[in-house]
């Protein structure tokens, strides 16, 4: 009942219009980078981190959210009429989605893929709305010891889960630390890893980190790359589905948006798992097994729910811990400290109208992109003309013009392309981003946790998991290192049970 | 053969990775060693973590090159407009380094006007885009109307340069 | 010794195309159809799709006329890489389509009609849409 009176007051909030033309410019620009090639929600938060220098906080929180979801939404579009996915939450719609399209059922794949994700976004950040202070009357008592174990966890699972390899996630990890470390320390006054250089002694602007790995890194790395046949587009009217595709629909969705939530609060590497898991869970439950393959609708619904309730889900942990679980959060979480908040559980007693018009303006969000979406599709497939040369280009020069006007320093500059230098080589040698992203601006905090729990317990190591809640987050964390591999283990072991021809050369093997 | 010969190239690279991962944390314990603790605050002294880290790279360095000697290969990051069936373009790359370059060493002499303009145009170019009318007309506007925007929207003032007192 | 014909999937790219068998038939020469894209946007509703590159390969084999396909990514204008297989296959006649275009386009895009009606050597035949 209490956290529905907030929510009425942020609603009060978001109705503000200033603020409602910034939710409306978030949901427009998330769309359009969704369906662009090569931009992600990530990329267009961190380059325009530079509006947080003169925008009030409620206003660019609102704006960023509004991009978050539009992304999610863009995404879909692609996908569905090109088969190539515009964000990788959006991998699997495209397995369906473009299967439909093909056999003339675009307009039903972008219907239920925008009508599942306005009732995903909806009900996830119903939930949202419903758990954050639930989750902030159990943080609230979290002390040093607690925090310090959740970020382990984040960093843990952030480099175990996401990506093929592990020892390359870690690196990935140790370089975010690395560069999170470069400047004072706040309790020596000691310079770190600065080199003598002034510039650094404040640390590396978190416009030039999060700009140069995810715009000028990525950037490169396409312009290195670039693909050069036009994609074949399939042509489609307005977003539109029967009464026969709302049958099949419903459950999905709901399915997808149970799914998604609570795989988005937990630093599992976003929206790829959760999408996938929807994906197969539909694929098992269907009555129509034999369209799976060749344009099942539950294939495009569940996963596009799923993908926005991740979304809203990811939120969580983030307004409530100060925990990232994505990139797009990660960077989200840089911009709160750009401001000077640090999100945690006190941010809903210290800025409740910021949290609070932020849910609510989710909720407006989403009913300005469910009427932008239904109709507009195919407004959105043109911006795919555009030439690649505009879209790289402007990139660089958004990411310029932000890295510099952060410090008004050309030094900042040459920081961003060494910056891209290292976003291009670990995109090259598959080193994943999102563990350095989250290692840079999780890193300094987590010390600050370590220190003060050190601090409280008079230096015994012991000090780190005397509380229940810590132990309950180290056990997890043993869980999330063992468990994959041994599981992996017992499958290998099943499998070469299973193949005679294996156990036949054991046999052979062991004589 | 040229796939055997592209991934041993592919390997030797992928050592200088360790390589680098090594190289940053020495850095980091050298660095570390020479802070000066101090006790009064507590346990933990702005050592302890520079050197976890320093830790955690040099291990890593060293399981990243044990998992290369084994043949593991680190997975080019694939996405919807990159097509990793021909190498690195480096000449395209080069290109846009250069008006990258172009604009740092440009900003503060000549002003973001005409810097970003230059940005612009070199990137285009460098991206294959040779409608050369357009392009210049396209960076000249954006330039300008990003100046102002940052002027006037965001109160933040960048260089003018060259065209001090006309903007 | 050749006709070459610009296909573009639009109106005047038909007319075109149209005009081109007639010729073709006309001279009994062989018909060259050329469909480029510089490739630098995903989407370029200038390059035709596979089904509407094999719907003309069907239309010209109806016509009974012999032909060829050539359809290039290479970053370069369409005008350009017309012209440049002209000059390969000593053209005996270029079909375009044409377009209505405002001075200003014509500044900022540039035409690519205009470039091969004052660079080829060898005669032009320029097309209009059907209104």
């Amino acid at each position: 009942m209490d956290a529905l009176s907030e929510l009425m007051n942020g609603f009060a909030t978001a109705a503000h219009p200033t603020n409602l033309l910034y939710a409306f410019l978030g949901v427009l620009l998330g769309t359009a980078i969704g369906v662009l090639p090569g931009i992600g929600p990530a990329m267009t938060i961190a380059l325009l981190l530079p509006l947080t220098y003169s925008l009030e906080p409620t206003q660019a929180f609102i704006m960023f959210a509004g991009i978050y979801y539009g992304g999610m939404y863009g995404g879909s579009t692609t996908s569905i009429l090109l088969n190539t996915p515009g964000e990788s939450a959006s991998v699997v719609t495209a397995i369906e989605g473009n299967q439909m399209a093909k056999r003339g059922r675009a307009a039903a794949a972008l219907a239920t893929a925008a009508i599942g994700s306005f009732i995903a976004g909806t009900i996830g950040t119903l939930c949202l709305a419903l758990v954050a202070p639930q989750i902030v009357k159990l943080a609230i008592k979290m002390g040093a010891p607690d925090y310090f174990a959740v970020m382990v966890l984040a960093f843990i699972a952030v480099t175990t889960v996401l990506g093929a390899s592990k020892v390359r996630g870690l690196a990935a990890l140790a370089i975010g630390l690395l560069i999170g470390l470069i400047g004072i320390d706040p309790t020596s006054g000691q310079q770190r890893l600065t080199l003598g250089i002034p510039e650094l002694a404040d640390g590396i602007d978190v416009v030039v980190v999060a700009v140069g790995l995810f715009a000028v890194g990525e950037a490169l790395w396409i312009a290195a790359h670039l693909r050069r046949t036009p994609a074949d587009i399939i042509s489609v009217g307005a977003a539109r589905m029967t009464r026969e595709d709302w049958r099949r629909s419903w459950k999905p969705w709901l399915r997808g948006t149970a799914i998604g939530f609570p795989f988005g609060a937990v630093p599992a590497g976003g929206a790829e798992i959760p999408t996938f898991l929807s994906y197969v869970t539909e694929k098992k439950l269907t009555k129509h097994p034999e369209e799976f393959g060749k344009g099942a609708i539950e294939g495009v619904a569940g996963p596009e729910a799923t993908n926005n309730a991740s979304a809203a889900g990811g939120l969580v942990p983030l307004l409530t811990l100060g925990i990232p679980t994505t990139a797009t959060a990660a960077v989200m979480l840089g911009a709160f400290q750009g401001y000077g908040i640090q999100p945690g559980p006190r941010l809903l007693q210290t800025q409740p109208e910021l949290v609070w018009g932020l849910v609510a303006s989710l909720f407006i969000g989403n009913v300005i992109l469910l009427a932008l979406n239904l109709p507009l599709a195919p407004m959105w497939a043109k911006l795919l003309r555009i030439p690649r040369p505009y879209l790289y280009a402007g990139i660089l020069f958004f990411a310029s013009i932000g890295a510099y006007a952060a410090n008004l320093s050309t030094f900042d500059l040459w920081l961003l392309l060494l910056l891209g230098a290292l976003g291009f080589g670990m995109r090259r040698y598959g080193l994943p981003v999102v563990p350095a992203i989250i290692g840079i601006i999780l890193g300094p905090t987590a010390e600050e946790q370590l220190r003060r729990a050190l601090q409280i317990s008079d230096g015994a190591v012991s000090g780190l998991y005397n509380t229940w809640f810590s132990k309950v987050v180290y056990a997890v964390i043993v869980l999330v290192l063992v468990v994959p591999p041994i599981v992996g283990r017992i499958r290998e072991r099943r499998a070469s049970r299973e193949t005679p021809e294996l156990q036949h050369s054991d046999r052979t093997g062991g004589q | 053969m040229s796939t055997s010969s592209t991934s041993v190239k592919q390997g030797r690279s992928e050592l200088g990775v360790a390589l680098l991962l090594l190289v940053l944390g020495g850095w980091a314990v050298i660095d570390a060693l020479r802070l000066q603790e101090l006790a009064i605050r507590g346990p933990i002294g702005p050592k302890t973590v520079p050197l976890v880290v320093g830790g955690l790279l040099v291990l890593t360095a060293v399981l990243l090159a044990i998992d290369v000697l084994r043949g593991g290969r680190g997975e080019q990051e694939a996405g919807e407009d990159v097509d990793l069936g021909h190498g690195s373009d480096f000449k395209t790359l080069g290109l846009l380094v250069a008006a990258f370059v172009a604009n740092a060493l440009l900003i503060e002499r000549l002003g973001w006007p005409v810097s970003g303009a230059v940005l612009f145009f070199g990137t285009t170019y460098a991206l294959g885009s040779r409608h050369f009318i357009r392009n210049a007309i396209i960076s000249i506007v954006l330039s300008v109307s990003t100046w102002y925007l940052f002027y006037l929207g965001l109160d933040i003032k960048l260089p003018a340069g060259i065209l001090k007192g006309i903007l | 010794m050749a006709i070459i014909v610009g296909y573009v999937p639009t109106p005047e790219g038909m007319a075109a195309l149209d005009s081109a068998i007639e010729e073709a038939q006309h001279r009994h020469q062989r018909l060259v159809v050329v469909n480029s894209s510089r490739g630098e946007s995903l989407v370029d509703p200038r390059f035709a799709t596979g089904a509407e590159w094999h719907s003309v390969d069907q239309r010209l084999a109806d016509a009974g006329v012999d032909h060829e396909l050539v359809q290039l990514v290479e970053g370069k204008d369409a005008a350009e890489q017309i012209l440049a297989l002209a000059n390969d296959l000593n053209a005996e006649l270029i079909v375009i389509g044409l377009r209505r275009r405002t001075p200003v386009g014509k500044l900022i895009m540039g035409s690519q009609a205009q470039t091969i009606l004052l660079q080829a050597e060898c005669p032009v035949l320029a097309v209009k849409g059907k209104a």
